[in-house]
């Protein structure tokens, strides 16, 4: 026990320190400093726009900053583009930023986003959209009717799609060659393409893979679940959009739309789901694919272009990856998926989505009407990175040098096809991918496994469609 | 100096005190000089600690506000729904109620503790190796080369070293398989089979981890007294006998930090499962701070990956806890 001076001693000097921490508090408190908003281009008044990346072609980013800030000299605008992996990374990071409290004004969003910006984050565009109709015309006129409707929420247009890419089946010529056989006929059946495989497995060898295909919502099991009339999540529409339809499109094209896609009752233990898993696994038995968990899009090109692959399916965006790997548009081509009950095809689009945060709404909504212009997108889209949302721009010009022979094929998949829809993508879709990711991995281990994979894919579906976001 | 001026920390000794309450005396002779020097004293012993403050008080606010806030803060957002965009909601203990009851979480934790064991074991031999081999005769400039080359896997980024070991586990393009092909071994799903994806994970991480490990052993013995082996020798202990009777015992601290920082790194490991498997086949690589992430960035339950979070703190501690505990039966200070 310390004696008493001591402890009033001790009471003093703490007194003292206690004193002189708050001396310097307050003077800290009141000292004009340094904060994070001084970080030049933060808080600036500038309209920030959040893109996926740069690593495309960012000579055109820069084009489409500094041709905005032409036409708009009075609006300062900041891309921010966000390094991710995939989309579902990309949104991860942009909801990163809006809880840190710097969230963006615009931002990039692929179908997978669409209905979880839309219902959290985003505002609708429906004002803005009637108010500069006359505007808009020639872009509608020029963009198919499935691609706005899948940009549409509840009723409400959310994004102008400026991009897209639909499954189609890509095919390599000196496989085909090797294999001889012909590029396929535009409605060909799964029967036909197993046939196929069967030949380009025969005839290239055992370090070879016929089909190569990635596990995830775009381009994994769903084209495959469309091509057989089924779907992951039951599709419906929402009522509303016909301010946009009648004004934009067409009786014939306005028939049948509504408001945007509801996917609500997940189906994964459906027979027809089954059927589709019990197919891809008797292709990975009979060795003539990949593994899901196998295929990964970064080595694809890579083992495409050097004859290792036979077969994938990819969207427009990858003439411009295999004209960068060195191939000619000889060297391969492009084809429908193969039909089963319907030809129905899968696409992702893209666009920009306007947040509720934003305080420079009619400067985004100036922004998105910009990069829908048909110079804007030439100048973006000029390295074939992707499929423009403008039928115009698909023409035999944009693919001479880098191919495919049968680039219609890109866009037919959604004039000739019109039943070709979105990927399921619900506001829960993060976790409905992941699902899809886990289920579908162990649901094609082996033979036996397809049934009650499905089943707990099933019931893990039904939380997550239970849960709100 | 004196030995008063060398103690600059710790309770005072008994004769300051002493000091202290003589100070009213301000009389002359010999008690007044004890009583100056006593006042020196405790005013550089003041500077001394005062000084020490000022040094440690940096690291103790950088570790006050990124470790001690962030984990109150996530003991707190445990208890509520919170999605980013709206403000949290109180949810009482159904965070915890939900994860106790998920399989995926339950399976992150069986898996963290599969993948723990494994990597820290090989993680800790492979190192162990090592060092005794580039600890005995070799060139000085020769045992720089292997020291720089074993550690400079740590130094690299887990995200790339993750990518580059999917493309060399591929199944069906990876250089990996091609080479066991050319000795006639069959193509092995690495990626792509349960055990094959755990095992791919392993090895990563272990490629990547043992050089911490591998230059604590190094440190450890060079301070192994030669003279220790050399008596060894000269009653004829063999090579092995030498290091499981004395390399081993006399390392034992160097072994205790090395696997108390390996296991809490392994318990928490996320890049390599999350680039190269992505959790799968199925869950079967999920790891809890997978699940973490998952919950919290990808489905936007804060509350939940808190909680998750919670109980991987909480395991963390324990296993360390029990480390110490083991430690002292089976760790020798010299």
């Amino acid at each position: 026990m310390t004696d008493s001076l001591l402890s009033r001693r001790a009471l003093m000097r703490y007194g003292a320190y206690g004193a002189g921490a708050a001396a310097l508090a307050g003077v800290a408190a009141g000292w004009d400093r340094l904060t994070a908003a001084d970080i030049p281009g933060r808080d600036d008044g500038s309209l920030v726009v959040a893109t996926l990346g740069s690593a495309f072609n960012p000579e055109a980013q820069r084009a489409l900053r500094d041709g905005f800030r032409e036409v708009h000299p009075d609006i300062r605008i900041r891309i921010n583009p966000v390094q991710a992996y995939d989309w579902s990374d990309f949104f991860s990071k942009i909801l990163t930023q809006i809880a840190a409290g710097t969230a963006p004004d615009l931002v990039y969003v692929a179908t997978e986003g669409v209905q979880l910006f839309a219902q959290r984050l985003g505002v609708p565009l429906d004002r803005w959209a009637k108010r500069d109709a006359a505007e808009l015309r020639t872009y509608f006129a020029d963009v198919h009717p499935s691609l706005v409707e899948s940009m549409m929420y509840e009723g409400s247009l959310h994004q102008l799609p400026v991009e897209f890419n639909a499954a189609d089946m890509y095919l390599n010529s000196r496989v085909l060659e090797r294999a001889g056989a012909d590029l396929p006929d535009d409605d060909w059946t799964h029967d036909d393409f197993t046939t196929l495989l069967r030949a380009m497995k025969r005839s290239n060898g055992d370090r070879f893979t016929p089909y190569f295909w990635t596990n995830r919502l775009w381009g994994g099991v769903v084209p495959w679940l469309f091509a057989n009339d089924t779907n992951l999540l039951t599709e419906s529409k929402a009522p509303g959009g016909d301010w946009l339809w009648n004004s934009f499109y067409p009786e014939a094209q306005r028939r049948g739309r509504g408001g945007g896609y509801r996917w609500t009752t997940p189906l994964a233990d459906s027979d027809r789901v089954a059927e589709v898993y019990d197919y891809l696994s008797s292709l990975i038995q009979e060795d003539l694919c990949t593994r899901p968990e196998g295929g990964d899009g970064r080595n694809l090109v890579g083992v495409f272009s050097t004859g290792r692959v036979g077969v994938t399916p990819a969207g427009g965006f990858w003439a411009g990856g295999l004209h960068e790997a060195g191939m000619k548009p000889a060297d391969y081509d492009v084809r429908y998926f193969p039909r089963r009950r319907t030809r129905r095809h899968q696409f992702g689009a893209a666009g920009y989505a306007m947040l509720r945060t934003s305080k420079m709404r009619d400067e985004a909504w100036e922004f998105i009407k910009y990069t829908a212009r048909k110079d804007v997108m030439t100048q973006l889209f000029a390295a074939n990175q992707t499929t423009p949302a403008r039928r115009s721009m698909v023409d035999e010009a944009r693919y001479r040098e880098t191919g495919p022979a049968h680039w219609q094929v890109f866009y037919d998949t959604l004039d000739k096809i019109p039943t070709t829809g979105p990927i399921p993508a619900p506001p829960q879709v993060n976790e409905v991918e992941q699902l899809l990711i886990k289920h579908t991995g162990t649901a094609l281990a082996s033979p036996g496994a397809v049934r009650p994979a499905l089943r707990r894919l099933q019931g893990d579906l039904e939380k997550a469609m239970e849960r709100e976001v | 100096m004196t030995n008063t001026e060398i103690r600059p920390v710790g309770p005072e000794p008994a004769r300051t005190r002493r000091s202290r309450r003589n100070r009213g005396n301000r009389g002359t002779g010999p008690t007044r000089k004890a009583s100056e020097s006593t006042a020196a004293t405790t005013i550089r012993t003041r500077g001394t600690r005062l000084l020490a403050v000022l040094f440690l008080a940096p690291t103790v606010v950088g570790i006050v506000v990124f470790t001690v806030v962030p984990i109150v803060g996530s003991v707190v957002l445990s208890f509520f729904q919170w999605d980013v965009i709206d403000d949290p909601r109180w949810a009482g203990a159904a965070n915890y109620r939900e994860i106790l009851t998920d399989s995926t979480v339950l399976v992150s934790f069986r898996n963290t503790l599969v993948f723990m064991v494994l990597a820290v074991a090989l993680q800790l031999l492979i190192a162990l190796v090592l060092a005794i081999a580039v600890n005995g005769r070799m060139p000085k400039w020769l045992r720089s080369v292997f020291r720089s080359a074993f550690f400079f896997p740590l130094v690299l980024s887990a995200a790339s070293i993750s990518v580059v070991m999917k493309y060399l586990f591929n199944q069906d393009f990876g250089p990996v398989n091609w080479l066991l092909g050319t000795v006639g071994i069959p193509s092995v799903p690495w990626l792509t089979s349960e055990n094959g994806a755990m095992a791919a994970v392993v090895l990563a991480y272990v490629w990547q981890q043992f050089g911490f490990s591998f230059l604590l052993f190094v440190g450890g013995l060079n301070n192994i007294p030669k003279e220790v082996h050399e008596a060894a020798s000269l009653d004829g202990a063999s090579g092995v006998r030498k290091h499981l009777a004395i390399t081993l015992p006399l390392l034992s601290p160097t072994l205790l930090v090395a696997s108390v920082v390996g296991i809490i790194n392994a318990l928490q490991v996320f890049e390599q499962p999350y680039v190269l498997t992505a959790g799968g086949p199925g869950d079967s690589t999920r790891t809890v701070v997978m699940v973490i992430y998952e919950t919290a960035f990808e489905q936007l339950r804060f509350g939940e990956a808190s909680a998750v979070g919670v109980l991987l703190f909480a395991l963390i501690m324990a296993v360390t806890a029990l480390q110490f505990r083991l430690s002292r039966r089976y760790v020798h200070y010299q």
